[in-house]
């Protein structure tokens, strides 16, 4: 009996010393800054200069909710908002849509498909900086790609980042661009999770490919679904390097996302106060979105 | 009949997008290999009428990309290696060993997962900054030793390792440490590679992070480098930096293609499981 508690015991603390090296990164670098950001959100929000060598540190005076105030009377801080959304809406469904039917394209056999599937694939491996620098010279008003076809073809020009319209569809682009193929081979390994028995026994009772795609093939990709989703939402939310590079958050701030407003807020104005509470609200956001979601996918999912 | 015209419907198919997805491409390495001149042109050539293999050379030496190279490759491997060794040990702790609490820390370790990365950002400053390690490189290796996705990954893979062998290998005096590399890391294999390689590409890439921890040049990173270099007023220095982009985009696609079995049925049975 003595023995083999002793041998628990040996098994608990042999299991932590082996868990350690991981715990103590997700500890100090994932959980306490989380909980970090949450008490600084209500910190003054100026920081001080460390020994004039340009790196900060934050007073602790606590101020209540005033950063959460300030970040809700900001203007740009709903423009950013509006300017994240715009993306979302141009990029989430037609990421979705693209990847599905790829998916379903790749799902075929034919001489070639690994080829496809690999090229469709190569972007995805391409840093978001180096994507928007190669998008940058193809939508160049003057030496452009884009615009040199365009005007083979007889069409004017367009200054394609320099318009409040259209520069944040050509960033939803390029990640669409980037990132289609990820998403392709989630959906691929959905459709190949899919019994084919069932294909046979609706074939067996007379139902067409549409009747098949809406009653087996839609269905069964909705815990897929949910998992592309929470990604491309999360991508969404995040987009920030893109911005950085391509558009500086112009022209007229069309393309400050959030993550963007943060950084600038941050880095450029140093109000670290306001910057974490415009974190914090993003998280929540982020949260409610994801919950929502999956309410509403998983209600679609038991009804077909 | 029917089945040859679906056959050239696919094959249209399929010749249409590699041609639209390889644009982008095909336009970054055509301007690559442009002069100055010819890359300022309007309206632009479609294929460069001489090509400057210097761009190459002069990015390389002149613009200080071989320091950005290395730089990149040493964070990119610490940090890969360093994943890899705390997500075994932790993925086989958390999906075999029957510890107080475990549940809790992978629940808390998944739920990490859907912080945005923006939460972190300050944080991860402020404490660099107190560590010491602002503007070093061990400033984006350390913070990243160790992450959700790749715990998560290796507990999912390991929970399929039969318990059996692992009493079978007790039984024959293998110890609790011996587990992991006697055990262990032969029967995930697989895994290891994919998950090697989903942080390779990862932290290869990665930008926010070294923008915010660091600020020397000699410092940066391949993507930081870029960054900089394009925001810079000088306009004469697109096709330098088009071709650093190229440079910096080889290591991964090599490394894609040589193992992209691995790659692409680890992000498949990732997402059946997941």
């Amino acid at each position: 009996m003595k023995m083999k508690m002793k041998m628990k015991v040996r098994t608990i603390v042999s299991g932590y010393i082996i868990l350690l090296p991981a715990l103590i990164v997700m500890l100090m670098f994932n959980f306490y800054p989380v909980i970090w950001s949450f008490l600084v959100s209500f910190k003054e929000t100026k920081a001080i200069d460390i020994k004039n060598s340009a790196l900060y540190e934050i007073p602790g005076v606590f101020v209540g909710i005033e950063n959460y105030q300030k970040v809700l009377d900001n203007d740009l801080f709903f423009k950013s908002i509006v300017n994240t959304g715009y993306f979302a809406i141009i990029f989430i469904p037609f990421t979705l849509l693209f990847s599905l039917l790829l998916a379903i394209y790749v799902n075929q056999k034919f001489k070639g498909v690994n080829f496809f599937r690999t090229i469709i694939f190569v972007p995805y491996i391409i840093s978001v900086i180096s994507s928007s620098l190669i998008f940058m010279t193809l939508f160049n008003t003057e030496a452009g790609f884009v615009n040199a076809t365009l005007e083979f073809f007889g069409i004017q020009g367009i200054s394609w980042l320099g318009d409040e319209r259209l520069a944040m569809p050509v960033i939803a682009l390029m990640s669409i661009w980037r990132r289609v193929g990820y998403f392709m081979l989630l959906y691929l390994a959905g459709l190949q999770n899919i019994p084919k028995s069932l294909y046979e026994a609706a074939q067996i009772d007379g139902a067409n490919w549409l009747d098949k795609f809406r009653n087996i093939t839609i269905p069964l990709l909705s815990k897929i679904t949910i998992v592309i989703m929470v990604l491309l939402l999360r991508d969404a939310l995040t987009i920030f390097q893109e911005v950085f590079v391509m558009t500086g958050g112009g022209p007229g701030n069309s393309t400050v996302t959030v993550p963007f407003l943060i950084y600038q807020e941050a880095f450029s104005y140093l109000r670290f106060g306001t910057a974490a509470a415009m974190s914090y609200i993003l998280f929540v956001i982020a949260v409610i979105v994801i919950l929502v979601q999956n309410k509403i996918i998983m209600r679609k999912g038991k009804v077909e | 009949m029917k089945k040859n015209s679906k056959m050239i419907f696919n094959y249209v198919i399929m010749f249409g997008l590699i041609s639209l997805f390889l644009i982008p491409l095909y336009w970054l390495l055509a301007g690559s290999f442009k002069s100055n001149f010819e890359f300022n042109l309007v309206p632009p050539t479609m294929f460069p009428e001489e090509i400057i293999f210097g761009n190459y050379s002069t990015a390389w030496t002149q613009l200080g990309f071989n320091q950005a190279f290395q730089n990149s490759m040493i964070v990119t491997i610490s940090t890969t290696v360093l994943n890899m060794i705390t997500g075994t040990l932790a993925g086989f702790i958390l999906s075999k060993k029957k510890i107080p609490g475990g549940k809790i820390i992978l629940a808390l370790i998944v739920s990490v997962l859907i912080v945005p990365p923006a939460v972190l950002l300050l944080p991860l400053y402020f404490m660099i900054v107190k560590l010491g390690l602002y503007d070093t490189l061990s400033a984006i290796i350390f913070p990243f030793a160790a992450n959700a996705f790749t715990i998560f990954f290796m507990k999912q893979y390991i929970d399929d390792i039969p318990n059996d062998l692992i009493e079978a290998a007790r039984i024959d005096g293998v110890g609790e440490f011996g587990l992991i590399p006697k055990v262990i890391v032969p029967l995930s294999t697989p895994a290891l590679v994919t998950v090697a390689l989903i942080n390779f590409v990862g932290n290869w890439n990665a930008f926010t992070m070294p923008l915010v921890l660091l600020r020397s040049n000699e410092k940066f990173t391949l993507p930081l480098k870029q960054a900089k270099m394009a925001n810079a007023t000088d306009v004469n220095q697109w096709t330098l930096i088009l071709a650093a982009t190229v440079l910096s985009i080889l290591p991964v696609l090599v490394i894609f293609i040589g193992s992209q079995r691995y790659f692409v049925k680890g992000i498949m049975e990732g997402a059946v499981k997941g």
